[in-house]
């Protein structure tokens, strides 16, 4: 199965990261009058200075993209069953980690996007309750955003962060070697094994060859990413503390689904301020996907567990609409701002309920899936909020509400069946 | 006879739970010795730098007549000055109080704007519309007899 392989593809292009980083490392001067400067020497003066780093920009990119792949697959398969609970814990940590790696990678060319993307993204951790300015701090070396920010940032960068995702990926390929690769539930007897070496590994690296094909493809026509906002690393102008943020301005891809949210908080929300709150959705959201091993009790026992499958793609469907919305897709034509803010919902909205009504259909005609109540509350959310104009979070607790009455409603409905079942 | 070994014994399980505390308290200390100054250290010092009133240089006075507005710093803040429809200079954090992002003034509009979650404040730096949870810090603004602007602390 072709999902085997995604964990091996994130960790040649975590291989081609770190070879990069090091080229890059020799050019690259962490200072105030020097960083943008030796990024714009490097990219116009020295020879495949700019190829270097669009395969190091590039590379990043689809490291994270198959990593989520990686990591959903993952899911929807119930890889995670026991023994391998550690073997998730361990990949969740790496996904963190590489979300890290991109964050503090963004600040070092010291332009204007990661002036303001790196002011907003830290300024996220200030509504941590007691330790928030402490923590802010900590991480910008100042209260603002200033060169210090960007020498804490580089550290991270190439000495914290890769030292950490090294030990984590030993302990992740440790527990992969150990326990061997896990069967899908409906996988009755397990198929003739094949051996690591040097079956699984020549499939890896031919795989490997094809992605470095890619990935160099990539690099030379499109030196400077696709040109899709959140996936474009031109180098622009210097960062400059006094100068404006300007209209348009978007984090990288896979912030924009917490870069919308942010923006659909109101000011206020039961009595705490909306960065707070959104910033405790977002914690109590990662932490359930942390514990799903211990959550999802049907398949600890390898019994079928179709709302965890439901509870995934209610998940993609979620992080899709944001995502769109967050590119202001739809948001073009005549009309007042907030007639284009309406408009980008309902089209966002369209897009992701066809995309969530396939996904149905494929799960009820080829898995035979008969629960879909969260995917069901994900889409009426998004019809609430899209087209009939109901507020983000007002749409999100209604369908909250109607998934936990059905949820409540099913699980009394069995229990009653049981019980004439069992007289 | 057995009431002493009760009490020997007694004794013996207090002198190891003793032993037991002071290890753990030992080794607290030590980690704790050893965690402090890497926390004090990663704690940035408090901000140096001129403070008090801040004067408008002439490139800053020439940015503020030309796109009306222009950001300075005062005391180690970000501030953005500006000149209404009617001629009024004033002048308020430029700190956007959602996430941080400067701010900027958009004078057909008569608002001052903040691009990254489309925050927008009135000229009395109250939340027309958009996610900030608060309104934007007042700092007084001077027109000097020669001409020169002066920003300083505090609403004007």
């Amino acid at each position: 199965m072709g999902w085997y392989y995604l964990g091996g593809i994130t960790m040649f292009f975590f291989i081609v990261q770190v070879v990069t980083g090091v080229l890059l490392l020799m050019y690259f001067q962490p200072g105030e009058a020097t960083a943008y400067e030796s990024i714009r020497f490097l990219t116009t003066k020295v020879p495949f200075g700019w190829l270097i780093r669009s395969v190091h920009s590039w590379s990043a990119h689809l490291m994270i993209i198959s990593l989520v792949l990686h990591m959903f697959s993952t899911m929807m398969l119930k890889a995670y069953r026991p023994p391998r609970e550690l073997t998730w814990v361990s990949g969740y940590i790496l996904f963190l980690l590489t979300l890290g790696f991109g964050f503090s990678g963004y600040l070092l060319p010291w332009n204007k996007l990661a002036f303001f993307a790196t002011t907003v993204g830290t300024n996220i951790v200030r509504s941590v309750p007691l330790i928030g300015d402490w923590l802010l701090q900590v991480l910008r070396g100042g209260q603002d955003v200033t060169i210090n920010t960007l020498y804490r940032f580089f550290a991270a960068h190439v000495v914290i962060l890769p030292l950490a995702f090294v030990g984590v990926i030993s302990l992740h390929l440790l527990f992969i070697q150990r326990q061997g690769m896990a069967l899908p539930i409906s996988a009755k007897v397990a198929p003739r094994g094949m051996k690591f070496f040097p079956s699984f590994a020549l499939r890896d690296v031919l795989l490997w060859l094809a992605c470095l094909m890619l990935l160099v493809t990539l690099a030379v026509f499109l030196p400077y990413g696709p040109g899709i906002p959140g996936m474009d690393w031109e180098l622009g102008s210097k960062a400059d503390a006094m100068a404006p943020a300007y209209a348009g301005i978007k984090p990288e891809w896979y912030f924009l689904w917490e870069y919308q949210l942010l923006k659909e908080f109101p000011p206020h929300f039961f009595g705490l301020e909306g960065p707070q709150v959104c910033l405790l959705l977002i914690t109590v959201l990662l932490a359930i996907w942390a514990i799903i091993p211990w959550l999802d009790q049907r398949a600890r026992r390898d019994k079928p567990s179709p709302a965890f499958s439901d509870f995934g793609w209610a998940a993609i469907l979620f992080l899709t609409y944001l995502t769109l919305m967050g590119w202001d897709i739809g948001a073009s034509g005549p009309g007042n701002d907030l007639a284009l803010v309406h408009r980008s919902a309902r089209v966002c909205a369209s897009w992701t309920l066809v995309a969530g009504a396939v996904v149905i259909a494929i799960r009820y005609w080829r898995f035979e899936h008969r629960w879909f109540v969260l995917t069901g509350a994900a889409l009426l959310q998004m019809a609430l909020h899209g087209f009939v104009g109901v507020s983000y979070l007002l749409a999100g607790v209604i369908s909250v509400v109607i998934a936990a009455i059905a949820i409540t409603a099913s699980y009394f409905m069995r229990s009653r069946a049981d019980e004439k079942g069992g007289i | 006879m057995e009431e002493q070994t009760r009490i020997a014994s007694d004794s013996k399980t207090s002198r190891r739970d003793f032993l037991d505390l002071l290890l753990g308290a030992t080794i607290l200390g030590w980690l704790a010795s050893i965690a402090y100054p890497v926390i004090r250290y990663l704690k940035p010092l408090p901000q140096s730098g001129t403070t008090g009133p801040t004067r408008l240089t002439r490139e800053e006075t020439a940015k503020l007549e030309q796109n009306k507005f222009v950001i300075v710093p005062v005391s180690g803040q970000r501030v953005i000055v500006l000149q209404s429809q009617d001629q009024k200079l004033l002048a308020f954090s430029a700190k956007c109080t959602h996430e941080g992002c400067t701010v900027s003034y958009l004078p057909g509009q008569s608002i001052i704007w903040c691009p990254c979650h489309d925050g927008r404040y009135d000229l009395n730096g109250r939340v027309l519309s958009g996610p900030p949870p608060q309104p934007l810090p007042e700092y007084a603004v001077q027109r000097q007899p020669d001409g020169g602007i002066v920003i300083s602390e505090g609403r004007a």
